[in-house]
């Protein structure tokens, strides 16, 4: 199944620039390494050895994966994947 | 839980907007749209704080100051300029960086903050401040040509440790300080930061709402975020219970 994923500004360059990619996977886990395999760099940006690193979020739809499974939260056809980084600016 | 000592400024909710009190840390690209944002609205006192001067590159989106204000205080060319379009604001300036040494004393004093400081550290700190004075926030930042904006109610659930638990490391975030951000993006995020402060004074339901905005697509989106079951700040077994100067040690994330 093929989700789509929007890639927030940080991320681009490892997507060609691209803001949203689609991936294949069942899982937000199964996504991320579909997603490693198209764009080679992004999941360590995304994972540490614990899981999803501290300051970044990832929304399945409006939910926060945290909330839900983790990476082990199952998709359903037509649900898009968020990643809200942390910033400081301004 | 509870929120630590109330503010003792008062209830927000029973003061409302026109007789508020509200704490800008930072009179950059965000807290320049803010503060006038504010002013209209009617609020009753800002307070600004901040302790860099102007510089010529910051004109292009910190729109309180003009060329003649390149080499001032960032608080005094702001209070100039909102006493001429708001005679009636009463503004408070402090020139200083927002520090472990005066944090809580600073925001104590006011009904809410709003947070649109340059690097993490200052987040952090004020986020733990505000939430044992129990004090409501809406923390916002924009980089490029993304922004976000967090409103936060005086007993977190959920607080900006809730979504980003604790200061990076230099090497986890790539894209601060260097990277600039646009003029339209920060008018965007600060118009939609002090939106969910007014409805904060006003009593409206809007903590724990996070404001995202995309000025390539244009996409502004709210959506709820839920409280950390163990955040040590807000959570039930609360780890932060008062400012500890080494907590916000980290590298310096912007000028």
């Amino acid at each position: 199944m093929e989700t789509i994923v929007r890639i927030p500004t940080p991320l681009r360059t490892l997507t060609g620039g691209a803001d949203e990619v689609t991936a294949a996977g069942g899982t937000v886990g199964e996504v991320i390494e579909d997603l490693e395999r198209k764009h080679p760099g992004i999941r360590d940006r995304l994972l540490d050895d614990k899981g999803v690193r501290r300051f970044v979020n990832i929304y399945v739809g409006e939910e926060d994966v945290r909330f839900l499974d983790g990476l082990k939260t199952a998709l359903k056809s037509g649900d898009q994947i968020s990643i809200v980084p942390a910033i400081a600016g301004g | 839980m509870s929120g630590g000592t109330r503010a003792a400024a008062g209830d927000p909710q029973r003061t409302g907007r026109r007789g508020a009190s509200v704490l800008l840390v930072g009179v950059g690209g965000l807290g320049c749209p803010a503060a006038i944002a504010l002013a209209s609205a009617g609020v009753a006192t800002i307070g600004l704080c901040d302790d860099d001067e102007v510089e010529l590159t910051n004109l292009h989106r910190q729109i309180l100051f003009g060329e003649a204000d390149v080499g001032s205080p960032k608080v005094d060319a702001a209070a100039r300029a909102l006493a001429a379009r708001a005679p009636g604001l009463d503004v408070k300036v402090h020139r200083t960086r927002l520090l472990p040494e005066n944090a809580f004393e600073l925001v104590r004093a006011h009904h809410l903050v709003l947070e649109g400081a340059d690097n993490f550290a200052t987040k952090f700190l004020v986020a733990d401040a505000c939430l044992l004075a129990g004090v409501p926030v809406v923390h916002a930042s924009a980089v490029r040509w993304v922004g976000t904006a967090l409103a936060v109610g005086p007993r977190g659930g959920p607080c900006y440790r809730c979504l980003f638990e604790d200061v990076p490391a230099g090497d986890d975030v790539p894209n601060c300080a260097e990277a600039g951000v646009l003029g339209p993006v920060v008018g965007v995020v600060a118009a939609a930061q002090v939106d969910l402060a007014l409805a904060l004074l006003d009593g409206a339901p809007v903590a724990g709402e996070l404001a995202t905005f995309d000025g390539r697509t244009g996409a502004l989106r709210r959506r709820a975020i839920p409280a950390r079951r163990e955040c040590p700040l807000c959570g039930p077994a609360p780890r932060i219970r008062r400012i500890a100067p080494e907590t916000y040690a980290a590298p310096a994330c912007a000028g």
